[in-house]
């Protein structure tokens, strides 16, 4: 198996596109961080206090009817109140805006990029061979078809992977060289009391949570590249999932059926960042529905692949 | 035959949709044979093929890869079988050499120094480190030749193994092949439409026809002696050997007839005789492509099962 995990790596950085892709990536994270840097620059306000600033949220919380509220937002509020309190009590500062660290702790930009990047690469490992003429030099060697298929699934999930650490890696150094080290410190509540969060932790955390979405995403390319053979049909249709999910989300959200449609939990960092739009679903059963999904595509592509007459 | 086969294919079968592709074809392949396997296009030679190396299913029947069945052994049996499935699409984007190298993983124990050796067999050291990209029809198929005997397989099914080589090359493929089947005794089956380059290469071979095997042969049979009279009236003549008890072909300007050599200087004599004046005897050979095209009824295309 690793030989043929080996082949497959050797042919994906064979092709010049893979190396286009990895330099984009590096290159989409430092033209980022760099626009970030210059309108930083541009905003030449200065600095609210933000032992001000904290109050005045605090205020705000305070008057809006809580009970008016939903119970999931109503939890956020009274969560935030307290790292509020906590913050002013013991004269703790959050993360400042143009620090590096506040780049760090959240580097979901880098999650999306991923995305798209690696889906190019799980709609074209099957796909391509077809179209090349090359599967059927490919299956004709002594290697059953799921061991073939399971190398280039590795594959996929590898180069995902690598592409999250380069990314979080430049995130990382252009982070050093561009900004400042900021002072604060992000706290968070846990459920008994107030703790600070680890910078590297939180970020590293973020892109685990955003690796679900590389995953899934590219575990769909994958199905559609190996049932239908068509490198391009399979990157429009993920990618089109991969935009309009959030859309479809929220015209549906009325109804129960939004709970289990694989769009709703792709997006795992929802849960960190606060912004679930459904009610009632929580990060275990995200990853429940998720494994669902994720079982649902392999068996299609495994059945389809191992099962079909190759006549090209 | 007291040799046990390499490959058996036993009532194998094929039905796409309503329509049966291959119909209860038996076939033995012998070690250190060259067969050929010729049909019109459409007849089932590369189902037939595609079934033997796993890229197709089969409906029914069983094909036995050195006594044992292919569908239960599939990667046992597969590491004794090279293969050349009609153009050996290789990757472009890789170097020769490391589409060898792709190869060799996929088979169990192959060193780096049976891929030089591999290398050296077909001829391509001076050009292997180059992408396939840049390589010409000729060089890829010598490169599908090396990937093919890479792990020195017992047996080697070949579609259309010459497509693209000049003449040259294909005196050297045929020449190659026949040291591979007879100093290591691998069994060979070609399929190809050249039927010169069959006649040439095999010792042996098998016409499919419909999905049926038609016909299996082997070449020396073939080989009965015949004459070609270039004599003229030629009508006359045909009459006359016919009486004769003989049994003559007639051609526009003379008449094929089989008999011993040690007869012809009496049938000359009986033919001026008979006021016949004969310009020429030569040795006649029946060529394959005759042979063939009385096999298959004029070797017309199949009736199309695709729709």
């Amino acid at each position: 198996m690793l030989n043929l995990i080996q082949n497959e790596w050797m042919k994906l950085w064979s092709k010049k596109g893979t190396w286009i892709m990895t330099i984009l990536l590096i290159a989409a994270v430092i033209g980022v961080m760099g626009i970030t840097k210059w309108v930083n620059n541009q905003n030449t306000t200065l600095p609210s206090d933000w032992k001000s600033n904290a109050q005045e949220q605090m205020n705000y919380i305070n008057e809006t009817t809580q009970s008016d509220l939903p119970e999931m937002e109503r939890k956020q509020n009274e969560e935030t109140l307290k790292i509020l309190e906590y913050r002013l009590a013991n004269d703790i500062p959050p993360l400042a805006v143009d620090g590096r660290e506040s780049l760090i702790i959240n580097p979901v930009g880098v999650g999306s990029l991923v995305v798209l990047l690696t889906v190019i690469v799980a709609a074209g490992i099957v796909a391509s061979e077809f179209s090349q003429g090359t599967i059927k030099m490919l299956l004709t060697r002594p290697v059953s078809r799921w061991k073939i298929m399971t190398s280039k699934y590795i594959t996929v999930l590898l180069f995902g992977v690598f592409l999250m650490f380069i990314g979080f890696a430049v995130t990382i150094l252009s982070a050093y060289i561009l900004f400042p080290s900021g002072v604060g410190q992000e706290l968070k509540w846990d459920g008994n009391a107030i703790v600070p969060v680890s910078v590297w932790g939180h970020g590293l955390y973020m892109l685990v949570l955003s690796f679900a979405n590389v995953i899934i995403t590219a575990t769909f390319a994958f199905m559609i590249g190996s049932v239908f053979r068509s490198n391009g049909m399979a990157i429009g249709l993920s990618l089109f999932i991969f935009f309009t999910g959030n859309t479809i989300v929220l015209l549906l959200s009325q109804y129960e059926i939004v709970k289990y449609l694989v769009f709703t939990h792709m997006n795992l960092t929802m849960y960190e960042t606060n912004s679930v739009f459904v009610d009632g679903i929580t990060m275990p059963f995200s990853l429940v529905i998720l494994a669902a999904y994720l079982v649902f595509f392999l068996v299609i592509s495994y059945t389809v692949f191992t099962k079909r007459d190759i006549t090209a | 035959m007291n040799i046990k086969p390499i490959v058996e294919l036993q009532n194998l079968t094929k039905v796409i949709g309503n329509k049966k592709i291959i119909d209860d074809l038996s076939l033995s392949l012998y070690p250190g044979q060259i067969t050929g396997f010729l049909g019109p296009n459409g007849a089932g030679k590369t189902t037939t093929i595609r079934m033997m190396v796993g890229l197709m299913k089969r409906t029914s029947g069983e094909i036995l890869i050195d006594g044992r069945p292919l569908s239960e052994n599939f990667e046992e049996g597969l590491s004794k079988v090279g293969v050349i499935v009609e153009n050996p699409e290789m990757y472009k984007f890789l170097s020769g050499y490391k589409n060898l190298l792709h190869f060799a993983r996929m088979q169990k124990n192959i060193s780096k120094e049976r891929i030089n050796e591999v290398v050296r067999q077909v001829g391509l050291e001076q050009r292997i480190h180059e992408k396939v990209s840049t390589y010409s029809l000729g060089m890829r198929q010598r490169l599908g030749l090396a990937q093919a005997l890479l792990h020195r397989p017992k047996f080697l099914i070949l579609d259309e193994p010459t497509n693209g080589l000049d003449p040259a090359g294909i005196r050297e493929f045929r020449q190659h092949l026949r040291a591979i089947a007879e100093t290591e005794g691998v069994s060979v089956f070609v399929s190809s439409h050249m039927l010169s380059e069959i006649e040439l290469m095999c010792d042996r071979i098998a016409v499919i026809q419909n999905g049926r095997l038609v016909d299996i042969r082997d070449m020396s049979e073939t080989a009965q002696p015949h004459y070609y009279f270039e004599l003229s009236p030629a009508e006359k003549a045909h009459y006359l050997l016919l009486s004769g008890g003989f049994a003559p072909e007639l051609l526009p300007v003379g008449l094929v007839l089989q008999v011993e050599k040690v007869q012809i200087p009496s049938i000359i004599k009986l033919l001026t005789a008979n006021e016949i004046e004969v310009f020429a005897v030569q040795p006649h050979r029946k060529t394959l492509e005759d042979q063939f095209l009385e096999m298959t009824g004029g070797g017309q295309i199949a009736e199309s099962y695709t729709k």
